[in-house]
This record gives C-alpha cells, structure tokens and sequence, in this order.
C-alpha cells in the first residue's frame, strides 16, 4: 500500500518532483564541482608555480657556486669536485619520486667563440635540453630544459642533445652574445679548443638574467672539451610540495633533533627539506639545497590559494542549501490540501510524514546522482579552461556530496512538515 | 492608494516579507563580496608573488660597470610610491678574510628584507656598522657562527690596504648566490674602499603586471639616462601567466556562486507569490484588472530589491574585507562603481524572479481560488 502510494505520488506531480531534482541536482553538481576544484587547486597551481624554475640545486658537498651571477672572476671558491651524470636516473628513484617533475644537469666552462662577426669569451654551458631516459625503476620520461625554462623568450627552436654528424653539434645562443657574435637562429659558431667543433645555433633566446651572455650546448660535448667524462657540476631539480610547517622548519636545521615519530612525518611528508634530504641519500656527495626563493614564495602563494578556494567553496555550498530547502520548503507547503485528504481519510501524522520525507528523499537522492555526473563534468570544464588540464576525480568528493544532499533535503522540508502536520484537515479540505 | 497597498502588505506580512528579504540580501552580500575579491585579486595576489623577489634590477647604462646612485635616486622619482615595495642597491667588492678571497656586497638591510622577504636569517640582521652577515656556504666552509670576530682586509678603490675587524651578525641562507657572499652595510663598504655613491645593481620591487612593468621601464630610461632597467623575466613572466589563471578561476567560481544566489532568490520570490493566490483572486473579484495585480507585485519586488540590495552593499563590504583579511590579511580595495551596481542587480534579479509567478498568479480564476479549488 505505502509503495503504491508512493508511486502513485511520484509519478502524478511529475511536473513538481522534476523540479525539485532538477534543483538538487544542480546544487549537487555545483558542490561536486566545486569540491573537486578545491582538493586539486593546491597541485594545479603548484604545477604552474614550476614556471619559476627549479625549486632545488644539488651541487657537490663542499664545494661552493661559483659567483658568476654578477661578474666575479672564474677561480673564486672553484673546486674540482662534480657529480656524476650516469647517477641522475636515481632521482627517480626517492620516496617523492612522483613529485620530481623535471630536472636537467650543468657543466660549464670557459671559452672562446668565433661567429661571423668576430670572437668572444664566454661563458659554455652543457646541459640536457629534452634528454630521453630509462630510469632504474623502468620508467622512461623525457627531461631537460626545455619544460625547465618556460619563461626564456626564445627565436628560432629549442636545440636538442643528438651530437650530429661531422662534429656539429646543436646549441642555443643567449640574446647578448648572439648579437655580439653577429649571429641568428641557423647560423654557425665555432670554438676552436682542443677537441672543440661547430655548434649549429637553433635558436637565439632572451632569459632576463646572466645567462643572455652564455652559449648552451649539449651536455657530452664540454665534458669532452673540458676533458671532464661524466662529470656534472650541478642539478636542478623543479619538485611539486607541500608548503612548509614547524615541523619542516625545524627538519631544515637539523633532522636529526626529531623524534623517531615526527621524523617519520616528515621523511614521508613531501616536503621541499625532506625531497631536498632523499636526494642526497641516492647521489653521491651531493648537497641539495633548497633554492628558498622559489620553495618560501611557493609556499606562501599556495597557501593563500587554497584558502580563498576553500571561504569560495564553504560559500557556495552554503548558498546551493540555501536554494535547494527553499523551494523543497515551497513544494511541501503547496501540497496542504492532499495531506489534508489524507488525514481525513485516517493517515496518522506519522505515516504522512514518513510517506513525504520518502517521496522527497528518491526524487533528491535521484537528482543527486544526476548532479554529481553533471558536476564532474564542470569541474573538468572548469580545469580545463583556467588551467588547461582535467581535474582529478576523488572519492571522498561522493560521500562528502550524499551527506550535503541528504542534510540539506531534510533541513529543507522539516519546516514545511511540521506545519503540515498542524493543519486541520477540515479546514484545509474546505479551503480557509 | 498604491504605495499604501505596497506597504501595508510588507507590514502585514512581515515574517514572508523578512525571509525575502534575507534571501536578497544574501545574493547582494554576496554578489558585492565576489564581486569585490575577483576584482581585487590581482592586486592581492601580487603582493603575495613579490616574495619572489626583485622584478626589475637597475644597472648601469652604456659601457660603465658602475651605476651612480644619484641616477638610481631619479629613476625612484618616476615608480608611483603607491606600488613600489622596496629598492636594493648592491655593490660588490672582493675582500679577504684569512687571505681567503671573497665577495662582499654592500647594501640597505632594511630594503633588502623588502626586497628578497626568502632570505632566511639566523641570528640577527646587521644594526651597527661593522656588523655582517655572511653566506651559509661561508659559514661552513670558514665554521664561523653569529657572534664571531673576523678581521676583513683588502684594497681600497685607490690602492691602500685596509683592515678592519668586524662581528657575524648572522648568517643568511637562500640556496643561490647569495650563499658565498658576505653582506654589510652600504655605508660600511664605502668606507673601506674610500668612494661613494655607486653600485653595481638596484634590485627594484614592484607591484605591477608586466605591462606596467614595461611602461615603468620604458619611462626610467627616458627619466634617468645613466640608468638602464631591466626585468626580471623568470619573475615578471611567470607572475603574469599564474595571476591570470588565478583570476579567471576565481571570476568562473564567483559566477557559479551568483547563479546559485540567483535561484535562490527566485525560488523564494515565487514562494511568496504562490502564497497568495487567494488575495490575488480576491482583489481580482473586487476589480482590479490584471495590469494593476502585476504592478502591484513588481512594485514590492523592487522595493524588496532595493532595500535588500543596500544592505547587501554594506554587508557585502564587511564580507570582502573580512575573507580580505583573513587570506592575505591586507584590507580590500573597493571600487565605487560595484556599489550601485549591485543594487541594480538585486533590483533586476527580483524583479525578473517575480515575474513567471506573477503572470501566472493574474490567470487565475477568482471564483475557482477562492472556493479553494
């Protein structure tokens, strides 16, 4: 009897119930959506945070960078000491394996260079500009500079690391230097050191910063020229993490002041002091060193993000309630009449509520599951127009939504039910 | 008679009239607040990304290696003080410190912390002025610690050798350059070379997107001759192409939640509406024609808008200012104009929810509504 009245309830006021599903499922969507948008928001922006470049440098322990930045002579605080290039695959290999995103080696050297209109002295630097590489753990990827340097401004192409035939290999040009040398994307450069060769210029690019006046060229071809096999001075590495806490603070000074626990935290915790920790555990001699200009801003911009999505989250959620029981609020009360029939014909107070709450939980519960569909669909169309890239879908988005549609249904026509229940039916029934 | 009939019913119906009323406020607070924070996120979120660091160094022009700080001074002349957040003259020496060779930078502490707010420090930042602050990789390599004495040597600008003893203030750790440096005070450096008044670099910080980094750019070298800005592309580049997603993803955001409070205020309007078919009915009965039962019910719609519209104004605004303070913990900037239109928004929303409820409520039957059937 209760199932065929309840069917008989949905299928009659079709027009009604639509309504209140399409409401629900609206308000579902727009929660899924949004709760979706927010758990990945911290990732997403942290992968566009990768364009300020490595957020890591290992150098060999105990030597010290070289100056270069502004002009101090070659031989300051050099040492002989380098990593070696076959160890790099390794770094795929840490615990935060999945959050290394890029990395490329440097070897730099000093050098002469003659273009067409005349020679220079100038900084060369070898590194990997799109590297294939077959890791240990069997994954291959390709790596370099070329995703590392988003923001080089560059004419022409990006070189590769194919030393080709003849001796010539292919490099990139800073800006400065190219006009010094006379020299544009297709050129020509030569060096004429020992084991030195023609470079075929690729492209001319624009950084903004000291590297305008170095010549870039694949890593193999200085380690030959500056007879050093192997030999890497340093890595940059660009890893996503987490924004740094106390606890990451203090791991920082010293890991080894941590208790047992809270060292485990932080080791599994992807931290920039813990990945910067794993590195130097699988390369020898390393030091990896947090470059804080990049770790600190990230840090604080990630932050300040995720927590205007979450207020805009809270917000919307609290607003999509806010629709959803009033118009269940609405559709209740319109229905005074029919529940005054029912009472008149004997249905007690509790049989018609259990029998309007069951009717609005279906048709909510159906919008709901529309709504989520729906919502997974926006969240991609919102990740892909702001960030170019699908929104991961999570499961805890799906119990997090039931539970809003189920509280939010119930909050909306509890109200309504009880003033329902205190209507005479004679009255009702007669229209007063 | 009409405005009588108007107010008389918000009165007499207080506790609907209030529920509508709430409900557009709400979408004004709401409205205004979002409003408010996507138009001003740019301006936020670019203070935030000047933790970066300097966006613009100041060189010298022309072949000089050294850049005259009078020519540095006139370039401040032209940034709008409103948006410049600090300015850092470097100058760069090699000193010595048992015979070891090092670079030494000479710069305002004060600006630096402005400029490069990454620099960790511990111990203390240099106040007197033979303090210094010396390079991680220098305090490892030397196992000097904050409150040791060294003794710096080296030559002046004209030859002499000078000596001088100096303390570690602390000891800066960044993970770049700034490593190997040891950092004191401009003043202290002039003094021991002996010259004034120049300096290799000006770090410059900026709040501005690139354009206006550009047209700053373009206006010091027309200002300052001896000055040649530059930008810092990794910084400026980046800043732009993160900002605008993180405003266009905050604009999507903001309308999803606006076409929510939209509904919301519709479906409540259409409650109030549908609520009182039997007055319709019963002023139709009595003669009131079908033009004067809708203008009736707009005139409340707008007077409801309105009224819920202003105070969604100044809610709004604590609204923002709060969310303001609470993530970037700065004051928003509102501009005026989102104020009126706000309140012709809510006008607009209510009105249009009133009226499919509205047309409806004047088809009805006055016999058949008021029977009751």
């Amino acid at each position: 009897m209760f199932r065929h009245m309840l069917i008989g309830a949905l299928t009659r006021q079709r027009g009604r119930m639509f309504m209140i599903a399409m409401t629900m499922a609206l308000g579902a969507s727009i929660s899924t959506a949004m709760l979706g948008v927010m758990m990945d928001v911290g990732d997403k922006v942290n992968q566009e945070l990768k364009s300020y470049g490595a957020n890591l440098m290992v150098v060999p322990k105990g030597a010290a960078l070289l100056g270069d930045l502004y002009g101090v002579e070659d031989g300051l605080g050099v040492t002989d000491k380098y990593l070696a290039e076959d160890e790099l695959p390794k770094l795929k290999s840490i615990f935060w394996a999945f959050n290394i995103v890029d990395f490329a080696p440097y070897l730099e050297t000093s050098v002469s260079v003659s273009g067409p209109s005349g020679t220079e002295q100038c900084k060369l630097v070898g590194t990997w500009f799109d590297k294939h590489l077959d890791t240990p753990t069997g994954e291959s990827l390709n790596t370099g500079m070329v995703r590392m340097k988003s923001w080089w401004d560059v004419k022409g192409n990006w070189a590769n690391d194919d030393e080709a035939s003849g001796g010539a290999v292919s490099g990139m040009i800073g800006a400065n230097l190219a006009s010094k040398l006379g020299v544009a994307p297709g050129g020509k450069v030569s060096i004429p050191a020992n084991n030195g060769g023609d470079v075929m210029i690729m492209g001319v690019f624009q950084s903004g910063g000291a590297e305008d006046d170095s010549l870039f060229v694949p890593l193999s071809f200085v380690q030959r020229i500056s007879d050093r096999p192997g030999a890497v001075s340093r890595i940059e590495v660009s890893a996503l993490t987490t924004p740094e806490n106390d606890l990451a603070r203090r791991a920082a000074q010293d890991p080894n002041s941590l208790s047992r626990h809270e060292w485990d935290t932080w080791y599994c915790t992807a931290y920039i002091s813990s990945i910067a920790y794993q590195i130097e555990e699988v390369i020898t001699n390393a030091r990896a060193k947090p470059v804080l200009q990049v770790a600190e801003s990230e840090g604080a911009i990630l932050q300040k993000t995720q927590l205007l999505m979450l207020l805009l989250t809270i917000l919307s959620l609290a607003c999509s309630a806010l629709a959803i029981s009033n118009l269940v609020t609405a559709s209740v009360m319109e229905r005074s009449a029919e529940i005054g029939l029912l009472k008149a014909v004997g249905a007690s107070s509790t049989e018609v509520s259990v029998l309007i709450m069951t009717e609005i939980m279906i048709t909510a519960l159906s919008g709901g599951v529309v709504g989520y569909f729906a919502g997974r669909g926006f969240a991609q169309i919102i990740g892909h127009t702001v960030f170019g890239s699908s929104i991961a879908a999570r499961g805890l988005v799906i119990p997090l939504v039931a539970l809003l549609v189920f509280v939010v249904t119930l909050a909306g026509s509890l109200p309504a039910i009880r003033m329902l229940l205190s209507l005479r039916p004679a009255e009702v029934l007669h229209g007063r | 008679m009409f405005m009588k009939m108007l107010v008389s019913s918000l009165i007499r119906r207080r506790s609907r009239m209030l529920a509508a009323l709430c409900a557009i406020a709400i979408g004004a607070t709401v409205l205004l607040g979002m409003a408010a924070i996507s138009y001003d996120i740019p301006r936020q979120m670019g203070r935030e990304f000047r933790s970066y660091g300097a966006n613009m160094v100041l060189v010298a022009s022309g072949e000089d290696a050294l850049l005259k700080l009078e020519d540095s001074d006139r370039a401040a002349e032209v940034i709008p003080e409103k948006s410049l957040v600090g300015m850092t003259p470097y100058r760069y020496e090699i000193v010595r410190i048992n015979m070891q060779g090092y670079t030494a930078a000479g710069t305002d502490f004060d600006q630096a912390r402005r400029t490069s707010p990454y620099w960790n420090v511990s111990g203390a930042w240099p106040k007197e002025e033979n303090d210094i602050l010396i390079g991680s990789d220098i305090a490892e390599f030397t196992r000097l610690a904050p409150g040791s004495a060294i003794n710096i040597t080296g030559r002046a600008s004209d030859g002499a050798r000078f000596r001088r003893d100096m303390t570690v203030s602390g000891i800066v750790r960044t993970g770049s350059v700034e490593d190997e440096f040891i950092f004191m005070r401009l003043d202290t450096l002039d003094a021991l070379m002996g010259n004034s008044g120049v300096a290799e670099v000006v770090e410059v910080s900026i709040a501005a997107d690139e354009d206006e980094l550009n047209a700053l750019a373009a206006a010091i070298s027309n200002h300052a001759p001896g000055v040649s800005p530059r930008l810092v592309k990794r910084v400026t580049q980046s800043e732009t192409t993160v900002l605008s997603k993180l405003q266009s993803l905050v604009f999507l955001v903001s309308l999803i939640v606006l076409v929510l409070t939209m509904i919301c205020v519709a479906t409540t309007m259409m409650t109030v509406v549908m609520e009182r078919r039997k007055e319709i009915g019963l002023k139709k009965a009595i003669g009131a024609d079908n033009r004067s039962i809708a203008a009736e019910f707009l005139g409340e719609g707008m007077l409801l808008g309105v009224m819920g519209g202003i105070l969604g104004t100044v809610l709004g605004y604590f609204f923002a200012q709060a969310v303001s303070m609470n993530v970037f913990g700065r004051g928003v900037i509102l501009d005026w104009r989102l104020m009126p239109a706000t309140v012709l928004v809510s006008v607009a929303v209510t009105v249009a929810a009133c009226l499919w409820p509205v047309k409806r409520a004047a088809d009805v039957e006055p016999a058949l509504v008021l029977r009751g059937e």
